[in-house]
């Protein structure tokens, strides 16, 4: 681990301009992702900033009827907030798939959506990855592509050696069910604040695969904020892995169903959480029926690359998530019709 | 040179345990409580105030020559002691379990990702890493041989080794390395008819993927520079003479100067058999006059052992209308990697298991060990046998399809029993209950049919599967392993065995060197001392080589072979004491014995303080089973094995078909343990052992590209977890062995050998899909 000079500022604005002025800091909030890369080497930062005690722990009921989640919430809180369960199942459901009872525990609301990327290419610091070392090459490509994208991605058929190439998938749980819930994030710059719908939160690899969002060096997450959705509203968050438990998407889908209208959004497919508005857009004003979803599926994943890869590559994932939307989208139904 | 040894922090202490239960009973483990709290010292935790950390620099290529190699730049590092390269190997420069084919640190060639190239000592490990990132290593890199199989096509165009490998006396058989090939081993099992017919023939090919030990306590020790220029070790491994001898060898030192203690292991299931940091930790002691401590984190500890073989086989089974096996013809080959470690023995067993516990008339097998550069493959649970299993038993399935029988009574009607004849053409001269493990498992009640609980369902609480497109299959399979060391290899134990009286109360003190890697060996050695000399407390002495060989924790054989020694060396101290006591009291040592801390007769107890005084008994035995021998190498004919293990399995899984989950809803299992040393710790066996089957059926596999591993982490190489691990229905048969101590059996391999392909049947059953290979994943199953 390389040495590094710990700071922890008395309050948010404290931290948002100490970070600005140092090219090589980084915040610290629950650490859960981020110490593990300080051990790998992956992060080498020059300054930690703790900012653990410096944004609100409070889940508060917003005017409109949705929530304010403090950016310092664990995973563990909002998952066990009883609004957070009755309003938006998708999101709690979510956050339990997730991790583990102990990581939970420590990761917080701000620090989930900024995890990076569970690529083990981009974990081995002894291989090229342009999301590590811009310009250095992906070493996925081929690879171990299981956990890897097969949407959004630089290029139809990826060079592993070109620049902008990167295939890594975005590994939270929680962001794919506040992409679907049309979360607001609340922000903290040097500039002052600034809201960002969450939806645009995350980027794709597009010329520069090292920046997983939009945010620029010193802006801190304060708070994420959940719209209220519409009466009757259902949601739901079904993920699909290698294992019962302790592992990552293979692909997940998060769903709400209301008034006939479908949101959806995808895990474990892209290098962001996916918001399937093709298919969404698809399904506006006909019938949910199985055979409707899975055509709109079928529409949204026109532009799907699987990726080969050394255990038969990840192809597999185009009918599996397909299958998984057509499944959590008739539960959702039944549950409205019933 | 140095300061004299001093004993580290986290070095093992005496288990002085909870006192009573003898044989049989479900005795507590002395290091139980330690554990629990958390206060048992693992490897890990070794540490002297003065010590230095070494740290291993280790080659990024599977294939390569190394044209030159600069350390002036990491010796430049403040704070760094020593940087080593394979020209600071006083003594031999490669070693082995088997063949000594593998170098200390590499010379001049690197054979796999992740061989040592060089060693650094330094007063930080942060420190230690930054200067062995800054060794300058020029490697002319070469495509590397990664098919087993066309490794052996080839043998002169891919030769990866070009030196003959020195056969050492550590070799358990009589194994070839063929000059300037790929072959480590080619075994040949020859019966009966070499041109056999059948009414019904099956023919499938099966590929198993590379299992990982993934043993929770990572490879870690401690060399301590001693005043007599030797050195002390402390190490967390299976075998510490094997251990030893091959660090002899590479210090140039007599066995005397180089003096081993098992530190606290983590889980080893055969991952510890070969050298780790053994000789690199001693070599940097040496060199600095520090201790030195060397401790791999979990990716490291990736490269840092074997694993098990991947295994490609051809199966071809012929069999008469009725249902009776004519022939089995079986091609195996074994993906060893870069170095021998256990593939000789490993082949050894692939082979003259390969068929599984049935009788066949007509037998033609050939199984290879090859060369490749791929990870180095050797000893995991169940070797040989595990990888042969899953194409055994998956044909007795598919042969079952193809003549319309139920599989069950397929397999009971070729089983073997006591009497029968094995492939090796050895007589089964203990009880083989086949038959009977399966129709007890056929005869326990099924699950409830359908689960009312989402998390009970595939994907369980990741709320994936409510029940649509669900279906439920059943599979059974038998195992049939080898116990202890086979073909001619001199397998003993030593145990010293002292009786003493301290403030009043009898202790025996017993001092083997048989390594306990979490099994529960500790505890049998206290039942089997409690039993034999009638006293509650006993004392387990740390594990070390100021005592004989115990041989290895391996082949399911240290309760067998070290329980042997241990009950052996008990009866010598009882013998003295009885005669002691005769001559105290006049009675016939015919009409003493020991119980309760007392030497009793009729109408006599006189206390073992009386007879004994301040005087203490010791014996020191040897102690071997019945010698096997080599098996001939042109049919595999030989008396080959000592002792078979024997278990089945029936698995129970729910499959979602659309998403490819399985939900693994009941294990039950029945195995011939000949004696319950320990129930409690056989049920333990039983249910760790499944486990670890249903890992490689389902999830586990080291994926490897071009000779390089995709997956050395616990994010990306998948175990299962409890949640994966269903309930089981386990029972225990007890059918004496004759040969062995108490009539028992080795348990730990069996059930590591027979769950596996249990899961693979039920899930084949429940998908109607041929399933040649495992680990299943999620797209295996979703037709697509």
């Amino acid at each position: 681990m390389k040495p590094f000079a710990f700071a922890r500022p008395a309050d948010a604005a404290e931290a948002v301009a100490t970070v600005a002025t140092e090219p090589r800091a980084v915040f610290l909030a629950g650490g859960t992702n981020l110490v593990d890369h300080l051990k790998l080497g992956v992060a080498r930062p020059d300054l930690v900033v703790d900012v653990r005690r410096l944004t609100s722990r409070e889940i508060t009921d917003t005017a409109d009827g949705g929530l304010r989640i403090g950016a310092a919430v664990t995973n563990s809180e909002l998952a066990a907030d009883r609004r957070v369960r009755e309003r938006y199942p998708v999101l709690a459901q979510a956050l339990l798939a997730g991790a583990t009872g102990q990581l939970r525990n420590l990761a917080t609301t701000g620090g989930n959506p900024l995890q990076r990327t569970r690529c083990v290419y981009f974990q081995d610091v002894s291989t090229p990855c342009n999301k590590r070392e811009p310009g250095s090459g992906c070493s996925a490509v081929g690879g171990y592509t299981r956990y890897h994208a097969i949407l959004g991605t630089s290029a139809a058929l990826p060079d592993p050696t070109a620049p902008e190439t990167c295939i890594a998938t975005h590994p939270s749980d929680m962001a794919v069910a506040l992409a679907v819930l049309d979360a607001q994030v609340q922000v903290l710059g040097p500039a002052g604040a600034r809201t960002i719908p969450f939806a645009e939160l995350h980027r794709l690899p597009g010329d520069d695969p090292s920046r997983d969002t939009v945010l620029e060096h010193g802006e801190l997450i304060t708070a994420i904020d959940l719209p209220p959705l519409p009466a009757g509203a259902r949601s739901a968050y079904r993920k699909v892995r290698d294992r019962a438990s302790y592992a990552f998407a293979l692909v997940s889908v998060a769903a709400v169903v209301a008034d006939g209208e479908v949101r959806l959004a995808l895990g474990g497919v892209a290098h962001k959480p996916w918001r399937a508005s093709r298919a969404e857009e698809a399904l506006r004003g006909g019938p949910v029926a199985d055979d409707a979803v899975r055509h709109a599926m079928d529409v949204e994943l026109t532009t799907a690359q699987p990726q080969p890869g050394v255990d038969g590559g990840n192809g597999f994932k185009i009918p599996l998530v397909t299958r998984t939307v057509v499944a959590t989208v008739r539960d959702l139904t039944q549950e409205t019709q019933a | 040179m140095s300061a004299p040894a001093r004993t580290p922090a986290g070095a093992p202490g005496h288990l002085t345990g909870p006192a009573g239960g003898g044989i049989g009973t479900d005795a507590q483990r002395p290091d139980g409580t330690l554990k629990v709290r958390g206060e048992f010292a693992y490897g890990s935790d070794l540490w002297m105030e003065d010590m230095l950390w070494g740290v291993t620099l280790r080659s990024p290529h599977p294939y390569a020559r190394i044209r030159s190699i600069d350390v002036g730049p990491a010796l430049a590092v403040p704070g760094v002691h020593a940087v080593l390269t394979s020209d600071d190997v006083p003594g031999a420069k490669a070693y082995g379990l088997e063949l000594a084919d593998q170098p200390v640190l590499a010379v001049d060639v690197v054979r796999y990702q992740g061989e040592p190239v060089a060693l650094v000592a330094a007063d930080h490990p942060e420190t230690a890493r930054a200067a062995a990132a800054r060794i300058v290593v020029d490697y002319e890199v070469w495509e590397p041989v990664t098919d087993a199989i066309a490794a052996l096509g080839h043998p002169r165009w891919n030769a990866v080794h070009e030196d003959d490998a020195e056969v050492t006396e550590l070799s358990r058989e009589s194994a070839h390395l063929h000059p300037e090939g790929n072959l480590v081993r080619h075994l040949k099992v020859r019966t009966g008819d070499p041109s056999p017919t059948a009414d019904v023939v099956v023919v499938n090919t099966y590929e198993v993927g590379m299992q990982d030990q993934a043993f929770l306590g990572p490879e870690s020790g401690l060399a301590v520079p001693a005043e007599d220029g030797g050195v002390e070790l402390y190490v967390a491994t299976q075998w510490l003479h094997v251990d030893q001898r091959q660090i002899c060898s590479a210090l140039g030192l007599p066995p005397e100067q180089v003096r081993l203690t098992l530190a606290g292991v983590g889980g080893a299931f055969g991952g510890r058999e070969d050298l780790s940091m053994h000789v690199h930790a001693c070599l940097l002691a040496l060199r600095t006059g520090r201790p030195v401590k060397m401790s791999y984190n979990r990716e490291e500890s990736f490269f840092g052992h074997v694993h098990r073989h991947p295994a490609t086989m051809r199966y071809e089974h012929g069999a008469t209308r009725d249902g009776d096996l004519v022939y089995v013809k079986a091609e195996i080959y074994f993906d060893g990697g870069a170095y021998a470690s256990s593939t000789p023995a490993v082949v050894g067993n692939g082979g003259t298991m390969g068929i599984g516990p049935y009788v066949v008339p007509n037998v033609h097998v050939d199984c290879y060990g090859a060369y490749t550069n791929n990870p180095p493959c050797g000893a995991m649970r169940g070797f040989g046998s595990v990888q042969t299993a899953f194409a055994y038993e998956s044909q007795m399935d598919a042969l079952a399809a193809a003549l319309g029988m139920d599989p069950v009574e397929l397999r009971c009607r070729n089983a073997m029993e006591q009497g029968s004849t094995a492939i090796t053409g050895q007589v089964i001269d203990s009880p083989a209950p086949v038959v009977e493990l399966l129709r007890r498992l056929e005869a326990m009640p099924m699950p409830d049919a359908a689960p009312d609980d989402l998390r009970h369902m595939p994907g369980g609480v990741s709320n994936t599967t409510h029940g649509e497109g669900v279906r439920r299959g059943v599979g059974y399979a038998v195992s049939y392993k080898n116990v202890a060391f086979s073909e001619g290899f001199d397998d003993y134990s030593t145990a010293r065995v002292r009786l003493e009286v301290v403030g009043g109360e009898p202790v025996a003190t017993v001092h083997t060197a048989a390594a306990e890697v979490g099994q529960g060996l500790v505890t049998v050695e206290q039942q089997i001392a409690r039993t034999e000399l009638g006293v509650d407390r006993v004392v387990v002495h740390p594990k070390d080589t100021q005592v004989g060989s115990a041989g290895s924790t391996s082949a399911s054989r240290q309760t067998y072979v070290t329980g042997g020694a241990v009950k052996a060396a008990c009866e010598a101290v009882r013998g003295q004491v009885l005669a002691r006591a005769a001559e105290l009291t006049g009675r016939p040592v015919g009409e003493l014995r020991l119980f309760d801390g007392a030497v009793v007769g009729e109408g006599l107890e006189l206390p073992l303080a009386e007879v004994l005084g301040d005087d203490a008994v010791e014996e020191t035995l040897e102690w071997r089973h019945r010698p096997t021998e080599a098996i001939d190498p042109e049919t595999g004919q030989g008396f080959a094995h000592v002792q078979y293990a024997f278990s089945a399995h029936r698995a129970v899984v729910d499959v979602d078909t659309e998403l490819g989950l399985v939900k693994v809803v009941e294990m039950a299992c029945t195995q011939d343990v000949g004696k319950a040393i320990n129930p409690q710790a056989v049920i333990g066996q039983i249910q760790g052992g499944t486990a670890q089957g249903l890992g490689l059926a389902v999830m586990e596999e080291i994926l490897i590209r071009d000779g390089k591993v995709q997956n050395p982490s616990f994010t990306d190489y998948l175990i299962p977890t409890i949640l994966d691990m269903p309930p089981m229905r386990i029972e225990v048969l007890e059918y004496a062995d004759p040969h062995a101590p108490y009539g028992l059996r080795g348990v730990g391999e069996a059930p590591n050998i027979s769950s596996g392909p249990a899961v693979l049947a039920a899930i084949r059953q429940a998908t109607g899909l041929p399933l040649t290979r495992v680990p299943v994943r999620p797209e295996h199953l979703t037709g697509t």
